[in-house]
């Protein structure tokens, strides 16, 4: 488990997800169009985004329950878009109808679960753990992602 | 010595247990040994019951088949005099096994027997009757506490003098110390977090963080999108530096051997296909 490592220690999976981050930058960079209008722009750094998301989550592998998630909807992207616009729309129409009589924890709850991937599905016990995993590697993937664009940029 | 008292305490257990027995025992679904299971149970409730209403019923029975019973219950009774001074409950286990034994080779004779025990005690004294469905119910709960037992072996965990014991408040309180501990866990991941009092609060706070370092992502994927495109035609002084910075920013010796080899690995990328052909 690698919840058992300490918290502030060095994330294990630091060096699978930084060669596999730069190996997709690559690729992104390699087929990049020469335009470079302002949607071109955030298509691509919108890639970035799913490739640094997609390598932490392989990096992670298929233990935890929201790598699971995350590369399970980054797989099916194209097909999870229309389903989670209908969630969506469907989640604001229950908190409208649901008001203000279910504030304060419930909601807190609710919010992690949308933030953390795969949430949805867990109770709360199991969402904590996934959170504190979560957190952990997001923070290395900020801190990866952070040390190469300051590399880039000087 | 009062020879029916004794006889009672000898006799009453044996009965009951031998109810208890009949159904456990007798595996076949026939008529009879259902009924006799029945009986059985009947005549530990009928103890209970003659206590106020007295020994109407159950004698009438008795005296019907007074003529078969008589010998079966002249060979028990010897019996346990034989085995009154000791009256342990292995004892009567024993007398369990042989009274139900008996049951199994005469249907009849072995139900109506322990009716007219539990009779015959009943029209004795009220004062045994009393204190033998005492024990009866002690007995039923010893019967009942192994089962209960493993239940609490299940959840590995110790009620304090004063908590809940059933296995419901002792799941949901496990359930409770798992959800503190990965609390703190997530407290001590998050900044700012350890002065915080209060699980909605704490709650806000790592949500925050979640969303921050989400963000955080976010602009650096835009940051590294700009950079990337400012920063591709001088490709080749890259590999040597990144290895460099890389290097510097991980502290453990296996992700620096890690790191080692991706750089060139994707200088080889870059310079081989991509940028060579886009010169």
């Amino acid at each position: 488990m690698n919840s058992k490592s300490s918290p502030s220690g060095p994330c294990p999976h630091r060096a699978k997800f930084t060669r596999r981050f730069l190996r997709a930058l690559a690729r992104i960079n390699k087929d990049r169009p020469t335009s470079s209008s302002h949607h071109e722009i955030r298509k691509r750094s919108r890639k970035i985004k799913i490739a640094a998301d997609a390598s932490m989550a392989y990096a992670v592998g298929s233990g935890r329950a929201w790598s699971r998630v995350m590369l399970w909807k980054l797989r099916n992207r194209t097909r999870y878009r229309a389903w989670i616009w209908s969630r969506v729309i469907a989640s604001t129409r229950k908190r409208i109808d649901k008001g203000s009589k279910q504030g304060g924890e419930l909601s807190r709850t609710d919010q992690l679960r949308q933030l953390v991937p795969g949430g949805e599905a867990m109770d709360f016990c199991n969402l904590l753990d996934e959170a504190a995993h979560y957190i952990k590697c997001l923070t290395t993937q900020v801190q990866v992602m952070r040390n190469i664009a300051d590399f880039y940029f000087t | 010595m009062d020879p029916p008292s004794l006889i009672n305490g000898g006799s009453f257990p044996s009965a009951n247990a031998s109810s208890y027995g009949l159904t456990e025992i007798w595996p076949f679904p026939l008529n009879g040994g259902g009924v006799g299971g029945v009986l059985g149970l009947r005549s530990n409730h009928l103890a209970g019951y003659v206590e106020t209403r007295g020994t109407g019923i159950v004698n009438r029975d008795v005296l019907v088949d007074e003529s078969t019973i008589t010998e079966q219950s002249e060979s028990r009774g010897g019996a346990r005099r034989k085995r009154r001074d000791a009256t342990s409950e292995d004892e009567s286990s024993k007398l369990v096994s042989t009274s139900s034994d008996n049951d199994m080779q005469k249907n009849s004779g072995g139900k109506r027997q322990k009716v007219s025990g539990s009779g015959d005690e009943n029209g004795d004294s009220k004062a045994d009757v009393e204190s033998n469905s005492g024990t009866d119910n002690k007995q039923a709960e010893q019967s009942m506490q192994p089962s209960e037992r493993p239940k609490q072996d299940y959840i590995h965990v110790r009620a304090r003098r004063g908590q809940a014991t059933d296995s419901h408040s002792l799941a949901e309180r496990a359930r409770r110390e798992k959800i503190s501990e990965r609390m703190k866990i997530l407290q001590d991941l998050v900044p700012g977090c350890n002065k915080v009092i209060g699980k909605a609060l704490v709650l806000d706070e790592i949500i925050n963080y979640i969303q921050s370092l989400q963000r955080q992502v976010e602009f650096l994927s835009m940051k590294l999108e700009a950079v990337n495109s400012k920063i591709s035609p001088s490709i080749k002084d890259f590999g040597a530096q990144t290895f460099d910075t890389t290097a510097m920013a991980f502290n453990s010796q296996a992700a620096r051997e890690y790191v080692q080899g991706s750089p060139q690995e994707w200088l080889h990328m870059q310079v081989g296909s991509g940028f060579e052909r886009a010169t």
